[in-house]
């Protein structure tokens, strides 16, 4: 195994913490909890500090929700994430998962769409989400979280969708915050 | 017979307390469970046999940090009842504590106070964390 090549690959990319692999809902909790400890050691303010780790715990759990919806077994319901710093010195959380193509794609747009939003749109389309009947906004799914990541991140999230051979794709979502 | 609400805390849910006689809701630390409603279901149902049964004021203590999506949606349905029962002319209450070198917190909190009218204090206090 390549170790020092992942290594490299890390250093470069200044990945402070990742994980790859199927995600449970006791991993969320243990890896968010290493990730709150990470920032603590690094001095990082406490309200960055808990943006990222609202960014990390939407991510991931819109990942758990989809792939519990979908009843994707071990492999399908893994996930991708990382945390990373950028060169200007921001916080950036990402995360990626195997999806259908058309629901990619409409999360591609839905991210498309809050590029648009300055920050007062977006506060108003996150209350209108949150005032969605249960049912409805579970139909709906990562709406609110998605609101709430685009609300706490400094500049519009980015997301890509890769097709793959078996017909679906894998999403990445990336917020800089 | 006491309809008291007992609900321990961990890592990902609050510690819980519903305190009947008192007219007491308390609730305090991190809210991010992946369902919140398997958790929040049991207190908007204190909540709503409270406003039912009770004519007295309810009081509610917070000293919430950190509430993923779900939690802030089971947190607006819990103001919403609150709201309509002040609105009914009950006494309402509500303290929301939090600690002042994190306002994210504190905004967390107004945006609850924007939709409603009954006395609601967002008051910095320190924690002994």
């Amino acid at each position: 195994m390549d170790l020092l090549g992942m290594r490299e690959s890390y250093l470069r990319q200044r990945i402070m913490l990742c994980f790859n692999g199927p995600i449970s809902r006791s991993l969320i909790e243990e890896i968010g909890n290493a990730l709150r400890n990470y920032l603590h050691s690094q001095d990082a303010a406490p309200s960055a500090a808990m943006d990222v780790f609202a960014a990390y715990i939407e991510m991931t759990q819109n990942i758990r929700h989809y792939a519990l919806r979908q009843g994707y077994d071990e492999e399908g319901a893994s996930a991708t994430v990382a945390v990373a710093r950028n060169e200007r010195g921001h916080y950036v959380v990402s995360a990626g998962n195997l999806v259908e193509r058309e629901d990619g794609e409409r999360v591609i747009a839905t991210i498309e769409t809050l590029r648009g939003l300055d920050k007062q749109a977006l506060k108003q389309a996150y209350k209108q989400q949150l005032r969605q009947p249960r049912d409805a906004a579970s139909r709906t799914g990562a709406g609110l979280g998605l609101l709430d990541i685009a609300r706490k991140s400094s500049e519009p999230m980015e997301a890509s969708l890769e097709p793959l051979p078996d017909g679906r794709g894998f999403l990445s979502l990336t917020a800089i915050i | 017979m006491t309809t008291d609400l007992n609900i321990p805390g961990s890592q990902s849910t609050p510690t819980i307390l519903g305190d009947w006689q008192s007219g007491r809701l308390a609730m305090q630390g991190d809210s991010y469970p992946e369902n919140s409603y398997e958790l929040f279901d049991q207190v908007i149902g204190w909540v709503e046999r409270f406003l039912d049964r009770e004519s007295r004021p309810l009081r509610l203590d917070l000293a919430l940090v950190y509430l993923n999506t779900s939690s802030v949606k089971a947190m607006m349905d819990i103001f919403d009842h609150l709201e309509e029962a002040h609105l009914a002319g009950r006494e309402i209450g509500v303290t929301w504590r939090y600690d002042p070198r994190n306002e994210r917190i504190a905004e967390l909190a107004e945006e609850f106070r924007e939709d409603c009218t009954f006395p609601f204090a967002i008051t910095p206090a320190r924690s002994e964390a």
